[in-house]
């Protein structure tokens, strides 16, 4: 006998548990069907939380390299990164988070089946691996997300030419480690492994580093990869990878014209992520596609009365929807409040921050100058650096500034890019601003704190209006 | 110093007041914000404080007579002054000549005729929003800076954003519009015009009574002209027809016997009304054109529900207004109904509480009617009648059962709302509350 629930979650990462519990909050029946042995997803597994634990491993290292400057003093021998240790505590962390979404779930009565989903026809669901049987459902929510991507000039094989999925679980740091890919996910590991002590190249496409960012932003990254030691080739195109026992040779384009050979450890190939669709049955449940993502309209419906695709395997059909936990989650919060009758209102993607946590972090919503001067606004910027405050010398974070991107006819904040200490916390207040249709004198009115690294976001407004005080 | 005892501006669209009672007389001390006369306009009776303490020490508005607002009505005079004021119990004549030169002259009340003050306040509800009010209206810096380089009024925009707040969107389409096609919707008061047209004879009283016939004839309160006029209107403007449904209230009533308990510790009563209220305001949200007004050639779609529930008082009837109905939950409408029914009955409702209603519930099945056929309260365009909850045997399964029932009466205008969608918005009422999700 068929088990039914008001709605079938498919897929338990940051979209769809998020999605489960909002929708059991408001009193539907809820079953989410995994086909991983935890909760969580990509973010809590494979992504944002295990990253970010190496990169607090990477940061813990870098104070201590620099304990001298501190007056710390160390005994003697060079400090070294003990992987197993960094491996057991990251696990932990993850191992506590993926409990903590059991214990949600159990708290929300919602129903866990473990297994493999397939469409089955109108709201039905078959768990086809796993816990075999047939869900029932009035709703059904899509949110299986997204696996890396390679290109297709390169094989992986998951011990040379590998993916973010293995470069979490290195057992050894690399001597040499070339990425392939520049957006956040290559920077960060860039970050992490340069300060492990591998020596790294990033390789992009694209004329500059984290191509999706403010051009400053990109520039001064660079500025600071090449000061930490770390090669940059950008403009740069991989026509092939050769793994062996030893190591991986790689070929690329220059952009000089010329054609190179680089040899590593390890290939990290970091150059996107694709939807996760197979086995689903989607063109068979009559589930309208686009290059492979589930088209959505605005309020996450696909063209299947009754069934709803959140996250990163959608698109909008408005460009590059971004695959991140936190626009999974409230594009799940949506969808729930949505199916429970709830007013609802479509998400504005100009407002989404983005956070990557190389070395230096980045912090940035809204409009890049360029993305803004293409719409047409009349631009003005701002942009205060962040070593001039005393709460940066404090910290001996001396890299980095805000740039404020506004329009000059009415004074509104486009776009906010910060790069430099605590960038990914202090874009919190940008998102506000543009949320709240902030102007650039409303954030000059507002009260930074002092001695804070907040203050380089009022100085950049004032920047922006002409002269910034410390400056 | 004396105070003067002005009338007061009830509302913007308010420009005279009928005193109904003097709570205190000539001579009584007062202390301030301690009920001093009962006013009634055209939009609400209510009970005026006094601005100040001391003692009343003349009246120049007696009851029965109709000034414009800011009239001077009765003087107090400061507290250091009672010692000189007469013995308590002797009550001076209504003119007190010693504090009179304080009081301008020039804003006596005509002589007395409350029951041909012509309604002077038709047309004016569309009047310029005061300062305060364009305040009120949420919107953000953008939009106010955006208003100002553009000389925009904000309050005559309707906000899209959470709790109805003005965008840059909204504002943008707004000034387009106005430059666009100059004809802007959004600029008129929604009923305005519908309010305004020609009702000034209510057509009662065109048949006096016989002289020396057995009749006692008397003034009709405000109220009760304000009624009958609006009543009037409303069979003149609007082609009404009502449709009658059955519906099922066991599931309703079990739910209602589940948390009365819990109601009640949380200080309130759970009734069927806000059930009733939960489900029409769902089914509006489907079907929008039932929350519209018709203006000229225009449709004018409320984005807000503000529901209107109609509460009879001893010599009337008001409708006190729920505003955005539709972000509250069942306890949250249990209270605001239980507030407004209780504050209509106590006169404590500020006029702002009568007006923008969208839609109205009115429940003569609470003195034991089987169903009304309602008139709709202008410039909406439906009204529900709630007829009595009772059981009744029905046919379930084939078998005869007793159950809850109730008929529930849409009466709704015909002109903007078909036959077919008005029973389409009743189906889903009946459906809302024959399945009430009671999360």
């Amino acid at each position: 006998m068929a088990k039914s629930f008001d709605v079938v979650v498919i897929g338990a990462g940051t979209g769809g548990y998020v999605a489960a519990i909002r929708a059991a909050q408001l009193g539907k029946t809820v079953a989410v069907v995994e086909k991983q042995s935890a909760l969580g997803g990509t973010c809590l597994i494979w992504g944002c939380i295990p990253t970010k634990a190496l990169l607090e491993h990477a940061h813990a290292l870098k104070v201590i390299q620099h304990a001298a400057e501190w007056g710390v003093t160390i005994p003697p021998g060079s400090p070294a990164i003990n992987m197993p240790q960094v491996h057991a505590r990251k696990d932990k962390i993850v191992g506590g988070l993926t409990r903590g979404v059991e214990f949600l779930f159990k708290k929300n009565k919602i129903t866990w089946v473990k297994g493999t989903a397939r469409l089955a026809g109108s709201g039905k669901v078959d768990v086809v691996e796993g816990d075999k049987q047939t869900l029932e459902a009035r709703e059904i929510i899509i949110a299986t997300g997204s696996a890396p991507r390679s290109v297709p000039s390169v094989t992986i094989d998951h011990t040379r030419i590998i993916t973010s999925d293995e470069a979490i679980h290195l057992k050894e740091v690399p001597g040499s480690l070339v990425i392939l890919g520049s957006g956040a996910v290559g920077v960060e590991f860039a970050s992490i492994y340069r300060r492990f002590g591998s020596a790294v190249t990033i390789i992009e496409l694209l004329p500059r580093l984290v191509p999706v960012e403010d051009e400053a932003v990109s520039a001064e990254l660079e500025k600071s990869f090449k000061k930490q030691g770390i090669t940059v080739m950008t403009g740069t195109k991989v026509t092939r990878a050769t793994a062996s026992s030893s190591g991986v040779a790689i070929e690329a384009d220059t952009p000089d014209g010329k054609k190179s050979t680089i040899n590593a450890d390890v290939l990290l190939v970091a150059t996107g992520r694709g939807p996760v669709t197979t086995g689903l049955g989607l063109e068979e449940a009559g589930i309208t596609l686009e290059r492979g993502y589930i088209k959505v309209d605005e309020l996450y419906r696909t063209s299947v009365p009754g069934i709803s695709a959140i996250g990163d395997v959608i698109t909008l059909g408005t460009g590059v929807h971004p695959q991140l936990a936190h626009v999974s989650s409230m594009e799940g919060i949506i969808t729930a409040e949505r199916i429970a009758g709830q007013p609802v209102q479509p998400l504005n993607y100009d407002h989404v921050p983005g956070c990557t946590y190389c070395d230096p972090e980045i912090g940035s919503v809204g409009l890049t100058e360029a993305r803004a001067k293409e719409r047409g606004y009349d631009v003005r910027t701002g942009t205060f650096p962040f070593g001039v405050l005393g709460r940066a010398k404090m910290a001996g974070e001396s890299e980095g500034f805000v740039k404020i991107v506004a329009d000059k006819k009415y004074d509104e904040v486009l776009g906010v890019h910060m790069i430099g200490p605590r960038s990914t916390e202090l874009v919190a207040e940008a998102v506000l601003a543009l949320r709240l249709e902030c102007t650039v004198e409303e954030l000059i009115k507002t009260i930074h704190a002092h001695p804070t690294f907040s203050e380089a976001v009022g100085e950049a407004a004032h920047a922006a209006h002409g002269a910034a005080i410390h400056m | 110093m004396p105070t003067p005892v002005l009338m007061p501006q009830m509302g913007e669209s308010i420009a005279e007041g009928t005193i109904v009672r003097w709570i205190k007389k000539v001579g009584d001390a007062v202390d301030r914000d301690e009920p001093l006369f009962e006013i009634s306009t055209d939009k609400v009776d209510a009970e005026i404080p006094a601005p100040a303490a001391g003692v009343l020490t003349e009246i120049k508005v007696n009851e029965g007579e109709t000034v414009a607002v800011n009239s001077v009505v009765a003087t107090i005079g400061a507290a250091s002054e009672i010692s000189k004021q007469e013995p308590l119990g002797s009550a001076p004549p209504p003119a007190a000549p010693s504090l009179d030169s304080v009081v301008p002259r020039d804003v006596d009340a005509p002589p007395a005729k409350p029951a041909a003050t012509p309604r002077k306040t038709n047309g004016r509800t569309a009047a310029k929003p005061s300062e305060d009010d364009s305040r009120k209206q949420r919107s953000s810096p953008l939009v106010r800076r955006i208003a100002r380089d553009n000389d925009v009024d904000i309050s005559q925009i309707h906000g899209s954003g959470l709790g109805g707040r003005v965008t840059k969107n909204d504002i943008l389409e707004y000034i387009d519009s106005e430059t666009g096609t100059g004809d802007s919707l959004g600029a008129e008061a929604p009923g305005a015009k519908a309010a305004g047209s020609g009702t000034r004879d209510a057509g009662l009283g065109n048949r006096t009574a016989d002289p020396g016939s057995r009749v006692e004839i008397k003034p009709l309160s405000v109220m009760r002209k304000k009624i009958a006029e609006h009543m009037v209107m409303s069979r003149r403007t609007s082609a009404h027809v009502h449709s009658v449904f059955h519906v099922n209230f066991s599931t309703v009533e079990r739910i209602r016997q589940q948390k009365k308990a819990e109601y009640e510790q949380l200080g309130t009563k759970l009734t069927y009304m806000a059930f009733i209220a939960k489900a029409v305001v769902s089914a509006l949200r489907r079907f929008p054109i039932v929350n519209a007004s018709l203006d000229g050639d225009n449709v004018i779609y409320k984005k807000d529900i503000n529901l209107g529930i109609a509460v009879a008082l001893e010599s009337g009837l008001i409708v006190p207004v729920i505003k955005h109905a539709d972000e509250k939950n069942l306890l949250g409408l249990s209270r605001a109904i239980a507030d407004i029914a209780t504050r209509a009955r106590s006169k404590q409702l500020k006029p702002e509480e009568v007006h923008d209603g969208t839609f109205t519930i009115t429940n003569p099945g609470q003195f034991g009617s089987q169903f009304g056929m309602p008139i709709i309260n202008q410039p909406q365009v439906a009204i529900l009648g709630v007829g009595t909850i009772e059981k009744r045997p029905i046919v379930v399964d084939d078998a005869i059962a007793i159950r809850t029932m109730a008929y529930l009466t849409l009466g709704y205008d015909h002109r903007l709302v078909d036959g077919a969608t008005g029973d389409q918005f009743m189906s889903e009422v009946k459906q809302q509350l024959e399945n009430f999700d009671a999360q």
